[in-house]
């Protein structure tokens, strides 16, 4: 298994009689190459699944293995190089750095993996190649539409090649015809191997994923496979 | 990721943030120039009456005496000086004030009060080469030592030449270069009011940069005043002490003897004082004056800090959120806090450095329309200001990085 997490709780102010439980005694197992859509509405503990499957967020209780590793036993320096290495991120914010053209948006990842300025700029370039934003290299994220910033993220979280894509209602702030793309592309890496995890409220955009798990109150209710609707 | 990759990585963001690198760099520059030019230019001042009071002397007794029988009384007063030894007191001297044409060839002291239209060079300083008319003394034999002139050649006045009404004359530094340049006045004859007075010594320089110098003087024998202002009686004295305290010694016995000699008021009046007194009042004005703009700098300097805080605290969300994305796609900890450094560090070096050079012009600019002097900043209150501004800037600017890093990404990338 790729990623496997067992009896997992995430509880705000526990003990307290205002705790909050976003994740609720989760176990899940991920193998690789799957695509998986998690839903759930708002307040669910979607969201703090894909934190804690992301290494942004270290769960309460529970065992997070992550090919193999307990998570909880990794130095800070091993949990960077892990979502440096091998998760690549897309949020619903997009999440560039306003200061960064767009290319140097897209190089960071690879600036933390030590690469070197050639190989760097090359990867940066076939990323943004492969999103279509080749002629906007020098602009910043504010000069551009919401579509296109969120391609950046894309090629952001793609240019390191990571094993694992996890997009966190990466078309919540798009139109409808822009999504389609974004969810698209996400069904192409996929086919192309990559292991994708896609965090939505919308049935409509789970059915992109083969396989579905429903949250809600931060238990799993339901995981099922599910006929795709290709795109 | 290595320090190069850092640095460059801190001048992205710099380059990238204009705005906020400006604003914060402002408080640096602004507090720095302020703190330099203020306490420079007042330094510079103090330090150049300071240097006018050494000078001059100290512990000299400026005394005031008239009989109004009109008899000359520096006769009574050398004799009870004398008498009072010298551990008390060390020379005495009438100050009296000639007033006379001097001439010498081509050189003639009318014709030098012109030059005071060009007193101050073009740049605003004030200009030590302009032939400015001497300042006359009668003086007694000890006039070099009550007003502190060391002998260069010659001769000094003696006793003799009092006695004997004998008509010559020594010379200050800038008297003797004004009137024969580099020839040697030593046995020349002056022309003062048509009377012949031979240039019997001249003094070493002691005051070279002040305009109104101590060494544009010439004194003469004091009994040379029957012939060059009949009529005009001395009355100014000064009494040169031994040493500080014997200052105040003399001035008490000084006054003793005065009000003795003028039947306390009733034949005439007289009065002895310290120079010492009024020396320390100047000094403490000037200190007094020190301590008030140094306060107003430090005030400037201290808002320039609060500004470098703010700009740095008010940036805390955005940059919390841009360490949450940094840590997101793989920063360590370490990486942030350096990128983080450095960024502050080259911030505040680069406004630093353009405040000192801000705060350097202005200060040989304020120095040369304020007091018309050449002052160059004061090195422990630059490097002072300069450090200060640095470091608080350094402190708040990694402040934000130190605090976020610490954070779970989830947490930083939440911050709004």
């Amino acid at each position: 298994m790729l990623i496997e997490i067992k009896d997992v709780y995430k509880i705000y102010g526990e003990g307290l009689e205002s705790e909050v439980r976003a994740l609720d005694g989760v176990s899940l197992s991920i193998d690789r190459g799957e695509f998986v859509a998690v839903v759930g509405q708002s307040g669910s503990g979607k969201s703090t699944m894909m934190n804690v499957l992301g290494c942004l967020d270290i769960p309460t209780h529970g065992e997070y293995y992550l090919d193999g590793t307990n998570v909880r036993e990794l130095s800070d320096r091993e949990l960077s190089r892990i979502r440096n290495r091998q998760i690549g991120f897309i949020f619903q914010q997009y999440n560039l750095i306003q200061s960064l053209t767009v290319l140097e948006n897209v190089e960071l990842p690879l600036i933390y993996q030590g690469v070197g300025a050639d190989e760097r700029r090359e990867l940066a370039m076939e990323a943004l190649e492969r999103v279509g934003l080749l002629g906007r290299i020098k602009h910043k994220p504010v000069e551009m539409s919401g579509g296109q910033q969120q391609r950046v993220a894309i090629a952001r979280a793609i240019a390191t090649h990571p094993p694992i894509i996890m997009a966190d209602e990466p078309t919540g702030a798009l139109d409808s015809h822009t999504g389609h793309d974004v969810l698209r592309f996400l069904q192409q890496l996929n086919k192309e191997g990559s292991t994708v995890i896609l965090i939505t409220h919308d049935n409509g955009i789970a059915a992109t994923a083969r396989r579905c798990v429903r949250l809600q109150d931060g238990k799993i209710v339901e995981d099922r496979e599910q006929e795709v609707d290709w795109l | 990721m290595n320090i190069r990759q850092a640095l460059k990585m801190a001048l992205r963001s710099i380059l990238g943030n204009k705005g906020r690198s400006v604003l914060t760099m402002l408080g640096i520059i602004i507090g720095i120039a302020s703190v330099m030019t203020i306490v420079s230019v007042v330094n510079g001042q103090n330090q150049q009456s300071l240097k006018q009071f050494e000078a001059m002397g100290t512990n000299r007794v400026s005394v005031s005496l008239s009989l109004y029988d009109g008899r000359d009384c520096f006769q009574d007063l050398y004799n009870y000086c004398n008498s009072l030894g010298k551990d008390l007191v060390v020379g005495v001297t009438p100050s009296g004030y000639a007033n006379a044409t001097i001439v010498y060839g081509t050189k003639n002291s009318n014709a030098m009060q012109k030059n005071q239209e060009n007193m101050f060079s073009e740049n605003g300083t004030v200009r030590t080469d302009v032939e400015l008319p001497p300042d006359l003394y009668y003086g007694s034999d000890q006039y070099a030592v009550c007003n502190n002139y060391q002998l260069e050649k010659g001769r000094d006045l003696s006793f003799l030449d009092i006695r004997q009404h004998n008509q010559v004359c020594v010379l200050g530094a800038r008297a003797a270069r004004n009137f024969f340049g580099y020839a040697d006045p030593l046995g020349k004859d002056l022309s003062v009011n048509g009377y012949p007075f031979k240039v019997v010594g001249v003094y070493a320089e002691k005051d070279p940069d002040s305009a109104f110098s101590q060494d544009n003087v010439i004194i003469f024998p004091y009994t040379a005043s029957r012939l060059l202002s009949p009529g005009q009686s001395i009355s100014d004295f000064v009494v040169k002490a031994a040493s500080r305290e014997a200052t105040e010694e003399a001035v008490t016995r000084l006054n003793g003897f005065l009000s003795g000699l003028t039947g306390n008021g009733e034949r005439g009046w007289g009065n002895a004082y310290s120079d010492n007194q009024w020396q320390n009042t100047l000094n403490e004005q000037a200190a007094m004056m020190s301590m008030v703009l140094g306060g107003i700098a430090a005030i400037s300097l201290l808002v320039g800090g609060i500004g470098i805080m703010n700009i740095m605290l008010v940036t805390v969300t955005e940059r919390t959120r841009e360490i949450g994305i940094r840590r997101a796609i793989g920063a360590e900890r370490s990486s942030i806090v350096t990128q983080f450094l450095i960024e502050a560090a080259m911030l505040c070096g680069i406004g630093g450095i353009i405040g000192l050079s801000i705060g350097t012009v202005a200060t040989r600019i304020t120095g040369k329309l304020l007091v018309h002097m050449d002052i160059w900043p004061s090195i422990p209150i630059t490097l002072g200001a300069f450090l200060l501004s640095v470091v608080l800037g350094i402190l708040f600017g990694i402040y934000p990085a130190a605090k976020a890093s610490k954070l779970q990404p989830v947490e930083a990338l939440r911050a709004e």
